[in-house]
């Protein structure tokens, strides 16, 4: 009987430990209350200029949504100079793939369109606080566009997990 | 008996197709200066159908009683590019999904081409702005003429411009889009 109490206890422990070991493992936020949007960069791989556009607009849309921050700045605001807690946003093509959408369309395999992108999230005097490469895909339904659209979601979401306008543990 | 069904099904589709292409081209080449503004006009949603027109130094795109004006000097950049799109529209598209025997991704075969117009352009605070439309083919072109003459930059030109002039000064070709 205190063999099975034993155990019971035991176990009773390690699922205590499981379950607070979450809580400590999460990320301190860094404090940021305004993020700037620089202009994507393609100097190393040739990007369509629609491509280029469609990027940064969705990436400033998708900030302002749900990136956690009061003001979203764009590339060359001078609003952004008086702003406390900036964060600049750089962004590099690293790689790109244009599919089709015929292809996927009528193979649902091939065609796939992909763009990866060298994010790096700096302080103003240009202090590295967050670098990441981040993937847009459009693998099944809609336009070349959409990849885009995927990208800016995730570093979205890369900011709104890093970054906060009260610095806590989230 | 199944193959019976897999012709009449066929025959369907195709026709069906057809119909739908020709619509879609009848549309497409109908009005000069229809435009779809397909992201980032300020005050426009995106995917919003118009008219577009370059008057008096004004970018001017006018949707559903509603309108939305650039200063044409504010534009840094105008680019021109090609695109396809599915002839048929996304409901049909849908639908075709259901059809036997995978019938319906033939419809995904036919595309046709349009024309994207790509502008940047900087508002009262230096903030980078980007606009992208949807043109019918042929139809960017005369757009982006018709700003250049009034005053808009173009990387293209500025690009061309340079390589053409650097080589020891020879030749004078300036060649424009």
């Amino acid at each position: 009987m205190k063999r099975y109490s034993n155990a019971i206890l035991c176990l009773a422990v390690v699922a205590v430990a499981f379950a607070a070991s979450p809580l400590s493992a999460q990320p301190v936020k860094a404090k940021a209350s305004a993020i700037q949007v620089e202009m994507i960069l393609s100097d190393e791989i040739k990007l369509p200029a629609e491509f280029q556009i469609s990027l940064y607009e969705n990436l400033v849309r998708q900030l302002e949504k749900q990136g956690g921050f009061e003001h979203v700045y764009r590339d060359g605001d001078r609003r952004a100079a008086d702003a406390a807690d900036l964060v600049v946003l750089h962004s590099t093509v690293r790689g790109f793939k244009q599919g089709s959408e015929r292809a996927r369309r009528v193979t649902t395999v091939a065609g796939a369109t992909s763009i990866t992108i060298h994010c790096e999230f700096k302080s103003p005097d240009g202090k590295v606080l967050l670098e990441k490469d981040v993937n847009g895909k459009v693998r099944f339904f809609g336009g070349n566009l959409r990849a885009t659209y995927d990208f800016a979601k995730k570093t979205a979401r890369v900011a709104h997990d890093n970054f906060s306008s009260s610095e806590h543990k989230s | 008996m199944k193959r019976r069904k897999f012709l009449v099904s066929f025959a369907m589709t195709l026709t069906f197709t057809g119909l739908t292409v020709c619509s879609a081209n009848a549309q497409q080449t109908s009005k000069h200066g229809n435009a779809i503004a397909l992201t980032g006009l300020p005050g426009v949603k995106d995917n919003a159908k118009g008219t577009l027109t370059v008057e008096s130094g004004k970018l001017h795109f006018s949707y559903a009683k509603k309108s939305s004006d650039l200063n044409v000097a504010d534009i840094e950049d105008v680019v021109t590019g090609e695109d396809t799109q599915a002839s048929v529209g996304k409901t049909v598209s849908n639908l075709s999904m259901a059809a036997p025997y995978g019938s319906g991704r033939f419809l995904a075969l036919f595309r046709s081409k349009f024309d994207t117009l790509t502008l940047r352009y900087r508002d009262d605070n230096g903030a980078l702005h980007g606009v992208i439309f949807a043109l019918p083919a042929g139809g960017a072109g005369p757009i982006k003429k018709d700003l250049l003459a009034q005053g808009a930059h173009t990387a293209v030109v500025e690009e061309r411009a340079a390589v053409s002039t650097a080589p020891a000064n020879s030749s004078s070709k300036e060649q424009k889009q």
